[in-house]
């Protein structure tokens, strides 16, 4: 049965029909939860006794930076997917989500740097979190150049594939940064495994924005996928119907 | 044995692809101290950045070609039909540019090296992290130059940086830790560890891609 909703799912055309039925109801939950979580985080929250009201960025750069990994994470699975599998869709889907993890990668680095000034005194600091970042937002950029310099798309899906694993080996070296190395980088504070170190009251509503976020970037990645399919699919005869 | 000789043979005839990058080097390593003429005295600062910036560039240059006229005068489609592993003749041929380019490489850097800091244990410590980096670095750009294979070079050598700065970053901590007396051998037990990996892995991928590019 599963592999059956797989196999119906990864077809563009039931891909398509999904998403349009979906999409709205992600869409304003999404919006509705991250405003609820931004507004929280930036007025009912108390001061940080050390950081002062400067960690309030964390709303935007523990999602931004939460979702740069998983986006190429989740890059990584479509990757072994269509190389594996052959599922059209999931190459489709690469190619969708390369620009909006690049996006939400220079979100992270950017907001990281603002709060780097009023807690490190600096910008920019040559830290293995901060530099293993910086690799992954050109490993983006460089996904995307790769993709576009083929104007035949089956070639194009498989190289570019075939980057997307040999990258995902930075995404523990990310993930592990803080521990493996001395790094001005905090540790997590949210983990699986162990009891969030941050105060109940900032986490709520950070959860909450890591989830509308997660809902909003996970809207602004099915348009994507759906632009990938109006194009390559451009010739098949349902587009035509479903345009 | 036949294999490493012919790709040997290969690669001695286009003297410009051996030679090239081995002049580049040496040009970089020269140019450095023209430089820093105000501070002749304490050139050891910035040279060994320097000098791992040297080998990744040249290394670089070396890959440029490594795949690209097989591709073009059709020879590379004969080599997959060949009776030996495609992964394995792909090993040898990186393993060739190595030893042409790679150690010659590391031998100038400890040449260079002890000509800067004038200090011979550090000069020595410098050849193994030089002959692993480089190995590393062909690994990772013949790579590219497999992904951007009719797309220009530079394209390849630009998706593979990326991967290449985590060693560029061990190697720094690594003289750090020589000149502290700290934790060097396991700076150098992290890149053999890193490179045993590599050397079995990206054959077998380039493999995989080349022939992506021909089908």
């Amino acid at each position: 049965m599963i592999k059956k909703f797989i196999h119906q799912f990864a077809s563009p055309k039931t891909y398509l029909y999904q998403v349009n039925r979906f999409y709205p109801y992600i869409f304003y939950s999404s919006l509705v939860i991250y405003i609820i979580s931004l507004i929280w985080g930036l007025f009912f929250t108390p001061e940080d006794f050390v950081q002062g009201n400067s960690y309030r960025i964390i709303y935007l750069h523990v999602p931004a930076s939460f979702l740069s990994q998983s986006l190429y994470l989740a890059m990584a699975v479509a990757s072994v997917t269509y190389l594996v599998w052959r599922v059209k869709l999931a190459a489709y889907l690469i190619i969708a989500i390369a620009p909006i993890g690049a996006m939400t990668t220079f979100i992270a680095l950017i907001s990281g740097s603002i709060w780097g000034i009023p807690t490190w005194g600096t910008w920019w600091q040559w830290d293995a979190r901060i530099t293993s970042t910086l690799i992954l937002f050109i490993m983006y950029l460089g996904l995307i150049s790769l993709h576009n310099s083929f104007s035949n798309f089956e070639k194009a899906d498989k190289l570019t594939s075939w980057l997307v694993i040999i990258g995902a080996v930075n995404i523990p070296i990310i993930k592990k940064s803080v521990d493996w190395w001395s790094t001005l980088h905090q540790s997590a504070s949210i983990t699986l495994t162990e009891k969030p170190t941050i105060d109940v009251l900032m986490l709520y509503p950070l959860i909450g924005s890591i989830i509308g976020f997660l809902g909003l970037i996970t809207c602004l990645v099915l348009t994507s996928s759906k632009y990938q399919i109006l194009i390559r699919e451009k010739t098949k005869s349902w587009i035509r119907d479903y345009v | 044995m036949n294999e490493l000789k012919l790709e040997y043979l290969k690669l001695k005839k286009k003297t410009r692809s051996w030679l090239g990058p081995i002049l580049v080097f040496w040009l970089i390593m020269l140019a450095f101290p023209l430089t820093v003429e105000f501070m002749q005295d304490k050139l050891e600062i910035g040279f060994f950045s320097v000098l791992w910036i040297a080998i990744l560039i040249s290394m670089m240059l070396a890959t440029e070609d490594i795949f690209i006229e097989d591709y073009n005068d059709g020879s590379l489609e004969q080599t997959i039909i060949k009776n030996t592993s495609f992964q394995f003749l792909i090993s040898i041929r990186i393993v060739v540019y190595w030893l042409m380019i790679g150690v010659p490489i590391s031998i100038l850097s400890f040449i260079f090296s002890l000509g800067t800091s004038e200090d011979l244990l550090l000069s020595i410590s410098v050849i193994p992290l030089s002959i692993i980096s480089s190995y590393i670095f062909l690994n990772l750009f013949a790579l590219g130059s497999a992904l951007s294979l009719n797309k220009g070079s530079l394209l390849g050598a630009l998706i593979t940086m990326p991967l290449a700065l985590p060693v560029l970053i061990v190697l720094g901590k690594s003289i750090i830790a020589f000149q502290l007396g700290i934790n060097y051998l396991e700076f150098i037990l992290l890149l053999l560890g890193c490179l045993s990996i590599i050397i079995i892995a990206v054959p077998i991928i380039v493999s995989f891609i080349i022939k992506a590019h021909l089908e």
